[in-house]
C-alpha cells in the first residue's frame, strides 16, 4: 500500500478514535468501565499534524466523504464496496490497479486493495 | 459478546505469559510484533501508532495491575485479543499508579461498528473486580491455565 494511503487510513482511525470519545452513546460506556478520556485535545493536536503529511488534494477529498460517511477509506475485501455493498467493477481487480487508491462509482468512497 | 463464549475468542500464539519488555511503549511494540507474528495484522505501524494515540486520550492501565490497550482500525479483519503477562509488574501509566501485570489488548475493525468490542471489553473488565479471578491471571503460566480462568467465569 502506498505511503499516502497509509497516513488516510491511519487518519480514519485516529477520527475513529475522537468519535467514541466524543459521542455521549459511547464515551459514557467506556467511563464506566473506568476508563479516562481526558487526552481529547491532545489526540486532536495529533490529528492536526497527521492531516498536515497528507497531499493537499488527497486529505481534502477524504474530509469531504469524512463528512457524509463514518468510513471514507475502506479496503477491497470481496467482491462488493463495503461502504455501500454495491458490486464493484470487474477492472478494479486488475492487478494494473492494485497499488491505486479507487474510487467507489455509487458512493464515491475511498477503496483501496489491501 | 453474542452468544460466543469468551474462552474462546483467545489464542495460544496470541498469548504472552512472560514480557520482556519493562517500558510502556516496549510493552506496546512487543504485543503488536505477536500480533504480526501470528499473522492478525499485515503491518505492525498502524496498530502501534493507533494504540499508542489511545494512550494518550488516557492510560488504559486501569489500575489493580491490569490494562486493556484498545482500538478499532481497518487494519485488522476480526475481533482479537492479545493476552500478555509481566509476572514482576510494568510501568503502564496506570490510574492507581500501580504496575501492570496482566494486559488485555483488545482490536476490532472499524467497518463493524462498536458494539462488539465495547462489550468485550465490559466482559473483561468486570471479570477482572473479581478478586480470585483477579489473583489467578497474575499466576496465568500458560494457555491450559488461562482457559481454565475464562472458561471458569463465563456464563
Ligand atoms: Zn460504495
Amino acid at each position: 500500500m502506498r505511503e499516502e494511503f497509509k497516513l488516510l487510513v491511519a487518519l480514519q482511525d485516529l477520527d475513529i478514535m475522537i468519535r467514541e470519545a466524543e459521542e455521549k452513546k459511547t464515551s459514557d460506556k467506556f467511563k464506566d468501565m473506568g476508563f479516562q478520556l481526558d487526552g481529547l485535545e491532545e489526540l486532536q493536536k495529533g490529528r492536526a499534524k497527521l492531516a498536515e503529511k497528507i497531499p493537499v488534494a488527497l486529505r481534502n477529498r477524504y474530509e469531504r466523504l469524512a463528512g457524509h460517511y463514518s468510513m471514507a477509506i475502506l479496503p477491497v475485501t470481496g467482491n462488493k464496496c463495503l461502504g455501500c455493498f454495491v458490486k464493484l467493477p470487474t477492472s478494479f481487480f486488475s492487478s494494473a490497479y492494485s497499488s491505486e487508491l479507487l474510487t467507489c462509482e455509487n458512493c464515491g468512497r475511498l477503496l483501496f486493495i489491501p | 459478546m453474542e452468544s460466543k463464549k469468551l474462552v474462546s475468542l483467545f489464542q495460544e500464539d496470541l498469548c504472552i505469559f512472560s514480557l520482556r519488555s519493562r517500558k510502556k511503549s516496549s510493552v506496546l511494540l512487543e504485543m503488536v510484533r505477536q500480533l504480526k507474528a501470528s499473522g492478525k495484522i499485515a503491518d505492525e505501524r498502524f496498530i502501534l501508532e493507533m494504540l499508542k494515540n489511545r494512550e494518550s486520550l488516557g492510560s488504559t492501565g486501569l489500575g489493580l495491575g491490569v490494562a486493556f490497550p484498545h482500538g478499532r482500525s481497518i487494519a485488522i479483519s476480526d475481533l482479537t485479543v492479545l493476552f500478555a503477562r509481566a509476572a514482576s509488574g510494568v510501568d503502564f501509566e496506570s490510574l492507581d499508579g500501580e504496575p501492570t501485570r496482566v494486559f488485555f489488548l483488545i482490536l476490532a475493525p472499524s467497518e463493524k461498528g462498536a458494539e462488539d468490542y465495547l462489550a468485550l471489553l465490559s466482559q473483561l473488565t468486570s471479570l477482572v473486580q473479581q478478586p480470585e479471578t483477579l489473583k489467578k491471571l497474575y499466576e496465568a503460566k500458560n494457555f491450559e491455565a488461562l482457559q481454565t480462568i475464562l472458561g471458569g467465569n463465563d456464563e
